[in-house]
């Protein structure tokens, strides 16, 4: 199966000759042993203190609690997908000032760059739910926790869009001018998809990012699966077996991102394959 | 009336180009004039700045002094007049650069539409036509990527074609081909010659340069040494320089 992580392997590593194998069997089944000792002490411990007792996990055989976490999820996608949606028009806008002809739009653009990028998510979270009300500007919860996502995430994207058309050969602008074509032509309909098809892999991992930058919406009480999550523990004093269970969530969700961007790649490489 | 100014003056003209790279002169003093349905092939060694002469003439690289006059018109500097220059002058790359992202079709159909605002289903049918006079039809419908590099630059000369130009650049068009493939994009270059195309070909191609053009030039060092007819120049080279370049070609082929 060719993918993206065979590749690399093959262009770091020459394949293992017949000693070499033998070394990563050994390896292989030790560590793996390694891991079962570490899981079965961990077990232990939990059922030394009594976290593995029914009362901790019998609250996940009612179908409320399960509709109650499912509304959170619903919340955090929901949050999620505005964010990201956001961030990607605010990284658009960001990369568009960066590669402006005008050196003034370009200092702006790379500042609010920056600032996007150095500035912690919280901070922002901090500053739609303290600071900006004080001067009038009241945001619903939901756009509270939202916006400051996005914004903390559009520095990212607008590096990452523009990584991609700094990737398009020159050429291709070349015999655009040739054409007569202008520069915001060039730019939107050559330019700009090529390089958008380059780095959408990347594109769609960073929604991983605003996905798990959601979880500050406790700040605001947003409702999102972490701050539901929160409700759960108090109600039933089961931290560890909710946390688990959420962490659970979160890593599928995450995981499947990941497939998508995986696949996102595999399907740009195919396309490529028959430059050979 | 413009037939007739065109007619007398020059399609494309170069007066007194110089241009450097820092402290390294590229092109020096270069004076050189192309009629209407002449075809002028430049050759010479490596480093020469031929190439680099060729992309001067749609601004692709700029010039430090002199002048470029297209048509009678001065090569602009920037904006929308040098964009209505560029749409009138075609250019055939060394490594076609069609774009990847698009069909061969809308490769075709892009610079009509954008440039000349041809309505889609004009353009078509002439993409349609033009992609059949260099016989890849069949390919319309697939990406770049997935054409041959002879059927490649047979489509790039197609797209160059749509506009409809009073002259084509070629910027070394068969260098990068494999040797099987050199001679369909040739044939397409000579058809063109027929025709009656004005154009200025970059080439290595000794043979195809004697057969198809009216004139050619010989640059070293960035500067002309000889301008002759080509079979003046491939027999009796006025310059030693020339000589040597056409010798260590012929022990080159032995």
């Amino acid at each position: 199966m060719k993918n993206a992580n065979s590749d690399i392997r093959r262009a770091l590593y020459e394949a293992p000759g017949p000693r070499a194998r033998r070394r990563i069997v050994i390896a292989t089944v030790l560590s793996l042993a390694a891991i079962a000792v570490l899981a079965a002490l961990i077990l232990r411990r939990f059922y030394v203190t009594g976290q593995l007792d029914r009362r901790y996990w019998s609250l996940f055989t009612s179908a409320s609690t399960w509709r109650f976490l499912g509304e959170g999820l619903w919340g955090t996608l929901k949050a999620a997908a505005a964010a990201g949606a956001v961030a990607y028009l605010f990284g658009l806008a960001l990369m568009l000032l960066r590669l402006s002809g005008t050196r003034a739009l370009r200092w702006i653009g790379a500042a609010l760059t920056e600032l996007s990028r150095g500035i912690p998510t919280l901070l922002f979270i901090y500053f739609f739910f303290l600071v900006a009300p004080k001067f009038g500007l009241k945001l619903p919860t939901f756009w509270k926790i939202a916006l400051p996502v996005a914004i903390s995430a559009s520095g990212t994207v607008a590096e990452v869009l523009r990584s991609g058309v700094n990737a398009v050969p020159k050429g291709q602008t070349e015999a655009a001018v040739s054409l007569g074509m202008r520069h915001s032509a060039v730019f939107f309909k050559i330019v700009f998809p090529q390089g958008f098809r380059f780095v959408l892999p990347a594109l769609i991992s960073e929604l991983v990012i605003v996905l798990k930058d959601t979880t500050f919406a406790y700040v605001v009480s947003y409702a999102d699966l972490m701050q539901n999550a929160r409700v759960l523990i108090s109600n039933y004093d089961a931290l560890l077996s909710v946390y688990l269970v959420v962490a659970l969530i979160y890593i599928l969700i995450n995981y499947l991102l990941n497939r998508l961007s995986v696949f996102a790649a595999n399907r740009r490489k195919r396309g490529e394959a028959f430059n050979e | 009336m413009s037939e007739n100014r065109s007619a007398l003056a020059p399609l494309i003209e170069l007066r007194h180009v110089d241009k450097h790279y820092g402290s390294l002169r590229v092109l020096k003093d270069i004076t050189l004039s192309v009629h209407k349905g002449e075809v002028v092939a430049i050759i010479g060694p490596s480093g020469s700045g031929k190439s680099t002469l060729c992309r001067t003439i749609n601004r692709l690289e700029t010039i430090d002094s002199g002048e470029i006059v297209i048509d009678g018109e001065v090569l602009p500097q920037e904006g929308k007049k040098l964009a209505e220059l560029r749409a009138q002058v075609g250019m055939v790359f060394q490594s076609f650069n069609l774009f990847a992202h698009k069909t061969i079709l809308d490769n075709v159909i892009v610079g009509p539409r954008e440039v000349l605002h041809t309505p889609k289903k004009a353009a078509e049918e002439e993409a349609m036509r033009l992609l059949k006079r260099v016989g890849v039809e069949e390919q319309a419908r697939k990406v770049p990527a997935q054409l041959s590099g002879g059927q490649q630059q047979r489509v790039a000369i197609a797209r160059s074609l749509a506009m409809h130009p009073k002259a084509i650049l070629f910027d070394e068009p068969t260098s990068a081909l494999d040797p099987e493939m050199i001679g369909e994009v040739l044939d397409v270059i000579t058809e063109l010659a027929k025709d009656g195309m004005t154009m200025v070909i970059v080439t290595h191609e000794m043979n195809f340069a004697r057969r198809v053009a009216d004139r050619i030039i010989f640059m070293e060092d960035g500067a002309i040494l000889e301008e002759n007819t080509p079979e003046a120049f491939f027999t009796e080279p006025k310059t030693q320089r020339a000589r040597d370049f056409l010798n260590t070609l012929k022990d080159r082929d032995k």
